[in-house]
């Protein structure tokens, strides 16, 4: 036949072609230096500020002792814990990271695992670091059954944000946000905008629905110190059933919420509300520190934007909030025995200067105690009055208010955010939505531990 | 040069040819199905071993879990929205085209265009024309609605990314069923005074109802099995409204790690999906040998 | 009646540009800036034709490298899928053993048990096969296509047996005989299949999804929806990356337009 030669040839070519093109993508590994494989979450101002702290160790510290580290985007944090699991799944070492940035919803995964390498265990083999150089709130949140199983790195809290401007047209006054949710209450209704002819809100007062990420706070802060589940949120272990129902707090916040919707004030959107923001559909809303340079960057000025700490539940709900945001976690995966130079890039990333740089760039506080007595650090402050109600927020909070270490992450997260709007839209009475949460939590960790004998 | 080769190798040698594919029947359709029954049986866990063998247990669990009664009704409601549309607008566009006019190719083509579409650039497109505050199709109709925020409109958008989807190749197969009536048939009911209307449902729909119903039942076996342009366009939301039987199934098995109950909801698809595949079958074995 | 012509055919084509808008937008949005897209009157035509999206999807994302991930895997698979199909449908249609027709039902019975229903187990099989975020892992739920291998059953069947007899007689081996009388005798049916194993193959989206996580390997129906342009109302260069995946698309068929709708209605190619 005329064509097998050239079928022939063809499908040698592309044989060649399809497996030169699978080693791209894998970095140069010379046989000098360890190549630290990193796999982070961090993209636009955060990706550029990521890679440009990448470039300064390798081309410093790096340099002097053969380390390379490459820094892979693996998308959102879910999508880095997603591919880690795979991983772990597939029970091949070496396709894990060296390397990997998680928050709350990934760790479950991985804190049990035998591939993990507690970072403890890491800086108590370096004399020339301890966990004191560690802002104490952010070590907590990432102990696991009394070891610091991660190394905080990007560490936010929630904050509230507001505009300025917005306030001033409704009467309030813009150095004042408001204090607890009653005052969101009442601020929600002064500034919420009708049309013309009355039929459309321009502006609400506040926009969101709250999911596990603002319960943690707002539940944990209740009576100074308050649980979500048992074992210390699940930092001890693994849960096994939730507190909020007998303890009354999320009853306790149902309830003030379901007032602030009442004052008309409030929308149920929870699609880009920070975009949302920007365009001024609404004057309020939370979300973590980490957004306030790119909110900063986005608003560029059409309106001014003031940020105040996370309104309380009620008087008593004085624990503040709690610290999120993501910790970078050690693989063993057959390389960098030790984890020798992993273990350096990591001290680099949590010393004072990096973790000041990384603050001014993204708005995540540093983890460093170190950073703040810097005269730098003062000075940027001073300039910046709104990074420092962040960071006033987090030294008012009781450190041990936890984030929640329970499986079904996501799906806890949309159980908890359609009650809510099922609660306010079709006025459901708060014990139902207790009970309904309480009950679907409880299953989930009831089926995970069945999994997981 | 001719072989004398021994019967027995010869024998082997036919099976050979049939190796590849019986084994690949093996490893990727009969031992994967034998699999997940047996894990919708079982408590399996992270690693995608059984842990403890319990019966019908979980497929009770799952039918009292209202997360599944809503992928149910919503896999259902898709069905019943999507397929009246895709037939009811298929018929009317062949109905227009297939008498050989000027412009017919022309039309024909455009009927066709969504097949050279694939699902992802589709939804991804669909995503922002229904966008609420850019897109075109609350400004062009002067609408308000949170087509990705309201659970009572999203559906819609999942329906409307289905029907344009399927156009192309419903359009042809009814088009090609409408231009195999014979026209003189067409042309005696004419001259004896019936109206286009009684023409049609007379003579036409009796004749192409063989391919009527296959691409019912071929689409019917598609609803159940949506799955992608949920995640592409809404991720399951808002509320939960656009949660189908294998969305749900994806978020238990790959999201949540919960393999026993990922596995009884594959079980119910299967259970589904395989009624009306025999159903399609029966159909489409007539559809080959009308031509 | 002329008049009534006239109106079908206005009407067709108003429904026909209906459905030909979402490709247009799609064209159209490619050229669209930030300002374009939050402009607060939808714009329907660009106002510059700057290629700035395009050259900042090829260069910002790995839009590149997934296209060159699905052609690969199509290639291949398609490549794979033919072979298996042929050589089990040539053993059954020239070859006399016993449980011929047993085993051919077997592997066309597959047809019965949807893929997206066994996707959980098949990916923890590929999975403990290391075949995550790997070509092979890939196409391989997609080798066998038991369609296809029933319809080259009845294409091979037209092909007397007295040819195999005569070819015998000359001595000519059964792999012979496939590649030069089988195979070409049946050269429009196994193009088609072939042309068809890769459209399907390009046009995947689950299986790929979840079988790779490694974003360099991702194939380029999954790699579209993740471009990274999330974080912002910049939809700009994800346009003009479904504008780059659907012009060839189109070209091609436009191109092949009549053998496709010739085999369609056949019964070749469904679905």
């Amino acid at each position: 036949m005329k064509y097998i030669r050239t079928t022939i040839s063809i499908l040698l070519i592309s044989m060649i072609v399809g497996f030169s093109l699978t080693a791209k993508g894998q970095a140069e590994k010379s046989s000098q230096s360890t190549h630290v494989e990193f796999w982070h979450s961090n993209s636009g101002l955060l990706g550029d500020a990521m890679n440009h702290l990448v470039r300064e160790f390798n081309d410093t510290i790096g340099k002097e002792n053969n380390i390379v580290v490459e820094a892979v985007y693996q998308g959102m944090a879910a999508d880095v814990a997603t591919k880690l699991r795979a991983s772990l799944q597939s029970g091949r070492a070496s396709t894990l990271p060296d390397l990997a940035q998680l928050d709350a919803t990934g760790v479950m995964d991985v804190r049990d695992s035998s591939f993990m390498v507690s970072v403890e265990k890491l800086i108590d083999q370096d004399p020339s670091y301890s966990l004191a150089e560690l802002q104490p709130g952010t070590v907590l949140s990432m102990t696991y059954k009394g070891e610091m199983i991660g190394m905080p790195f990007n560490a936010s809290t929630i904050l509230l944000y507001y505009n300025k401007d917005a306030f001033r047209e409704a009467g309030l006054d813009p150095n004042k946000p408001p204090k607890t949710l009653d005052d969101l209450a009442s601020y929600a209704q002064k500034l919420v905008k009708y049309s013309a002819d009355g039929k459309k809100v321009e502006q609400y007062g506040y926009m969101g629905v709250p999911t596990s990420y603002e319960l943690v706070s707002w539940i944990g802060q209740q009576n100074h110190l308050s649980y979500l589940t048992d074992f210390n949120n699940g930092h001890d272990g693994n849960p096994t059933h939730v507190l909020f129902d007998s303890e009354g707090t999320l009853a306790n916040f149902l309830n003030k919420w379901r007032a602030v919707y009442n004052s008309g004030g409030l929308s149920n959107s929870t699609s880009d509300v920070r975009q949302q923001f920007i365009v001024q559909k609404t004057a309020m809303f939370s979300t973590s520190t980490s957004s306030l340079s790119t909110i900063l960057d986005s608003v560029d000025g059409r309106f001014e934007v003031g940020v105040g700490y996370f309104p309380m539940v009620d008087e008593h709900a004085t624990g503040g909030v709690n610290i999120g945001g993501g910790a970078l976690f050690v693989f063993d995966n057959n390389n960098d025995p030790g984890k020798k130079a992993t273990w350096e890039f990591l001290k680099y990333l949590v010393s004072p200067e990096v973790q000041l740089y990384w603050h001014q760039q993204t708005g995540y506080f540093p983890v460093a105690n170190r950073t703040y007595e810097l005269e730098e650090f003062t000075q940027h402050i001073e300039k910046n009055p709104l990074f420092k109600v962040a960071i006033d927020q987090l030294h008012d909070s009781n450190p041990e208010v936890q984030s929640v270490w329970w499986p079904n992450g996501y799906q806890v997260y949309y159980e908890i955010q359609n009650s809510i709007i099922e609660m306010l839209e079709k006025n459901k009475p708060t014990s139902e939505v207790v009970t309904y949460l309480s009950e679907t939590i409880n299953r989930f960790m009831d089926e995970y531990n069945r999994m997981n004998k | 040069m001719k072989k004398a080769l021994s019967p027995s190798f010869k024998q082997l040698k036919n099976y050979l040819y049939l190796l590849p594919a019986l084994a690949l029947a093996y490893l990727f359709s009969y031992r994967p199905f034998v699999k997940t029954l047996l894990n919708s049986l079982s408590i399996v866990n992270f690693s995608g071993n059984i842990v403890e063998f319990v019966g019908l247990e979980n497929f009770i669990n799952l039918f009292k879990d209202r997360n599944f009664q809503i992928s149910l009704i919503n896999t259902f409601k898709f069905a019943v929205m999507f397929i009246p549309l895709d037939v009811a607008f298929c018929l009317f566009a062949a109905l227009l085209v297939y008498r050989k006019r000027r412009l017919t190719a022309f039309n024909e083509t455009l009927f066709m265009l969504p097949m050279a579409v694939a699902m992802s650039s589709a939804a991804l497109v669909f995503k922002a024309i229904f966008n609420p505050t850019i897109g075109v199709i609350n400004y062009v109709f002067r609408l308000s609605i949170q087509w990705f925020d309201d659970p009572k409109w999203a559906m819609l958008t999942v329906v409307l990314l289905g029907v344009w989807m399927a156009i192309g190749l419903d359009f042809l197969l009814l088009l090609g069923a409408l231009r195999s009536v014979p026209q003189q048939l067409i042309e005696s009911a004419q001259l004896e005074g019936a109206g286009s209307v009684a023409t049609f449902f007379k003579i036409q729909l009796p004749l192409i109802s063989p391919t009527l119903l296959f691409v019912i039942s071929t689409r019917l076996r598609d609803s159940m099995l949506l799955g992608g342009p949920v995640m592409v366009m809404t991720s399951g939301g808002p509320q939960r409204s656009t949660q189908t039987l294998v969305y749900q199934m994806y978020v238990e098995g790959f999201v949540a790690n919960n393999y026993s109950k990922g596995s009884a909801i594959s079980v119910v698809v299967f259970a589904l999906t395989f009624f009306l595949i025999l159903f399609a079958f029966r159909f489409e074995k007539r559809g080959v040998f009308y031509q | 009646m002329r008049k009534k012509n006239v109106y079908k055919t206005v009407v067709a084509t108003l429904l026909g540009l209906v459905v030909l808008f979402p490709i247009y937008y799609a064209f159209v949005a490619s050229f669209f800036s930030l300002r374009d897209f939050t402009s607060p009157i939808p714009l329907l035509f660009p106002p510059q034709f700057s290629f700035h999206n395009y050259v900042r999807a090829l260069t910002e994302s790995l839009l590149p490298r997934f296209m060159v991930n699905s052609f690969i895997v199509s290639f291949f698979a398609s490549l794979v899928r033919m072979g298996v199909a042929v050589l089990a449908a040539f053993s059954v249609v020239f070859f006399r053993f016993r449980g011929r027709n047993f085993l051919f039902f077997v592997i066309i019975a597959t047809m019965m048990l949807p893929g997206d229903a066994l996707i959980i187990e098949n990916y923890l099989t590929v999975s403990r096969m290391g075949l995550l975020d790997t070509y092979a892992g890939i196409m391989s739920v997609y080798l066998l296509a038991p369609v296809q291998l029933f319809m080259l059953r009845q294409g091979f069947k037209t092909i007397p047996l007295t040819y195999r007899e005569v070819a015998a007689v000359d001595g000519c081996s059964d792999i012979r005989f496939l590649w030069s009388v089988v195979l070409p005798l049946s050269k429009s049916i196994v193009m088609t299949l072939w042309l068809h194993s890769f459209v399907t193959m390009w046009n995947l989206y689950l299986w790929p999804l979840l079988v790779t996580n490694k974003t360099h390997m991702r194939t380029v129906q999954v790699g579209i929806t993740m471009l990274g342009y999330a974080e912002s109302l910049d939809y700009g260069p994800t346009f003009a990356a479904v504008s780059l995946l659907i012009a060839p698309s189109l070209l091609i068929f436009l191109l092949l337009r009549k053998g496709i709708v010739a085999g369609i209605t056949k019964g070749t190619i469904v679905g």
